[in-house]
């Protein structure tokens, strides 16, 4: 029993020991892919300009959207419709 | 052919399940309904106990064939992904998919607290060996200080498989105790100063790491233990899944509906192997005290060795994230921050203790891949086998200790 006993604490202690060693190397493998390839902040975003051309695109977006949800209602195709003005109010 | 009611009524009365019910069955299907009774009212990890339950149920009932042991059964082709080694990897997959190592990058010395609260396997290991286990099945019951259900699975099914149903039926109880067993053990071993410590904010990390890391800890893991790779492998390939950005399918079906397969057949395996035969024995009862002992040492190792590194650091750390090195993700990091939060109510602790908790999976990982190369077969056993070359640069005290162990492992 005493031999089984100290067996079973001498496979601890080695296996203790790999543990660590294994995590240890671990640590540093980390630590060096950190440095290696350390964290840039994403770019703030630009701050969006109200320009013609994006006024344009809004408007193509709700014309779209106005569509396709007067077609779902009318039971017809989107591309039945024809929109031939569109005046700002 | 003759018809007789007699011998129809009597064919049928034999061969019901109450003509050859025995004791250890009916003892056996109460232990089943307990199990229910544990993971639905009492929530006790029900998505695992519910099915282990059920499938004790299952193979306790007479006749029915579904016993693990029952070749040609339904559980029994279940049985075959533990018996093979495959259930457990898969489960680990979807961990891999559902863990975020972002913490654990962030302070990487938290992997010493993942291996410190390993010491609880070891301790165990001693002690089932006191209580007359042989070498492999006190392996196999120390790993359940590891607190991670499939790798006690995985090493019980290849060291010692006679002890699948008490060992995983340990593990995952306990595990469900985690938030009861531990913080008496962490507050009587923490000071209320060093309960209220507050750390400083994770640093981020970048992307390319958190894709490169799974690829390197499988490449200096599995070629360090090589027996350990079907486990620590699909966790680093689960992971990868989730950091890579372009397997978002495969990400999602990991996480998701193959943990949750797996899991049902894999706790259904485990379940049809509780048979009165293997369970009622008081080995069962060993294994279920030397688990306690078990998490109990795992959570004191891991606190004292946080206590170690709080004074080495200046008091920087936290000791209470150590217990959460004992693996039991996220329910240990939980417990770390419950207890830190009763301390001082402003102390969040949980990004913290979720680093040492996932070094908990890769530390008990590895505590299996070296009971791998210890005990088992592995393709080529001469290689792990060889601990006196591995320790060749130990003082030759422990040396020679060493070799008398690999001699007796021989024999």
């Amino acid at each position: 029993m005493e031999a089984s006993i100290s067996a079973a604490a001498s496979v601890s202690v080695l296996a203790m020991a790999v543990i660590f060693a294994v995590l240890v190397i671990l640590i540093f493998t980390i630590q060096a892919l950190v440095k290696l390839m350390p964290y840039k902040a994403p770019p703030p975003a630009p701050p969006r300009l109200q320009t013609a051309a994006s006024e344009n695109s809004d408007q193509d977006d709700h014309v779209a959207a106005i569509t396709a949800t007067l077609a779902m209602h009318m039971g017809k195709s989107p591309s039945e419709f024809r929109i031939v003005n569109i005046s700002q109010r | 052919m003759e018809f007789s009611f007699g011998a129809s009524a009597t064919k049928i009365i034999t061969t019901t399940g109450f003509s050859s019910l025995e004791g250890g069955d009916a003892i056996m299907l109460v232990v089943a309904c307990i199990l229910l009774y544990l993971a639905i009212w009492k929530k006790f990890e029900p998505l695992l106990l519910l099915p282990i339950g059920f499938g004790c149920l299952l193979a306790n009932i007479p006749m029915s064939m579904m016993a693990s042991t029952d070749t040609g059964g339904l559980l029994n082709f279940f049985y075959q992904g533990v018996k093979h080694e495959i259930l457990p990897p898969l489960v680990f997959m979807g961990v891999g998919a559902l863990t975020d190592f972002g913490p654990l990058l962030a302070n990487p010395a938290t992997l010493l607290l993942g291996a410190a609260a390993q010491i609880g396997v070891y301790v165990t290991l001693i002690g089932a060996v006191y209580l007359g286990f042989n070498m492999h099945e006190a392996s196999a019951i120390g790993i359940i200080g590891g607190a991670d259900g499939p790798t006690s699975i995985f090493i019980a099914s290849k060291l010692a498989p006679h002890l699948l149903a008490p060992i995983a039926v340990a593990a995952y109880s306990y595990m469900s105790l985690v938030p009861l067993i531990q913080p008496p053990i962490m507050k009587f071993l923490t000071t209320e100063k060093e309960r209220k410590i507050k750390m400083e904010q994770l640093q981020p990390i970048s992307q390319t790491v958190k894709i490169v890391f799974p690829v390197v800890v499988t490449i200096v893991c599995c070629l360090m233990l090589p027996g350990v790779t079907p486990l620590l492998g699909m966790l680093m390939l689960g992971n990868l899944f989730r950091e890579s950005g372009v397997t978002a399918r495969l990400h999602e079906t990991a996480e998701t509906h193959l943990i949750n397969i797996v899991t049902i057949l894999l706790a259904l395996a485990v379940g049809s192997s509780m048979t009165a035969d293997s369970f009622l024995r008081i080995e069962t009862l060993k294994i279920i005290v030397l688990g306690l002992l078990a998490f109990s040492i795992a959570t004191a190792g891991g606190v004292i060795f946080g206590k170690i590194m709080c004074k080495m650091t200046g008091g920087r750390v936290n000791p209470l994230i150590g217990s959460a090195g004992v693996s039991a993700v996220p329910m240990a990091a939980r417990v770390s921050q419950k207890v830190g939060s009763d301390a001082d109510s402003s102390n969040f602790l949980l990004m913290h203790a979720m680093g040492p908790n996932v070094a908990g999976v890769i530390g008990s990982a590895v505590a299996a891949g070296v009971f791998i190369s210890l005990f088992g077969d592995t393709v080529a056993p001469e290689t792990h086998a060889a601990i006196a070359d591995v320790i060749g640069t130990v003082e030759p005290g422990a040396k020679a200790a060493i070799s008398q162990v690999v001699e007796a492992l021989k024999h």
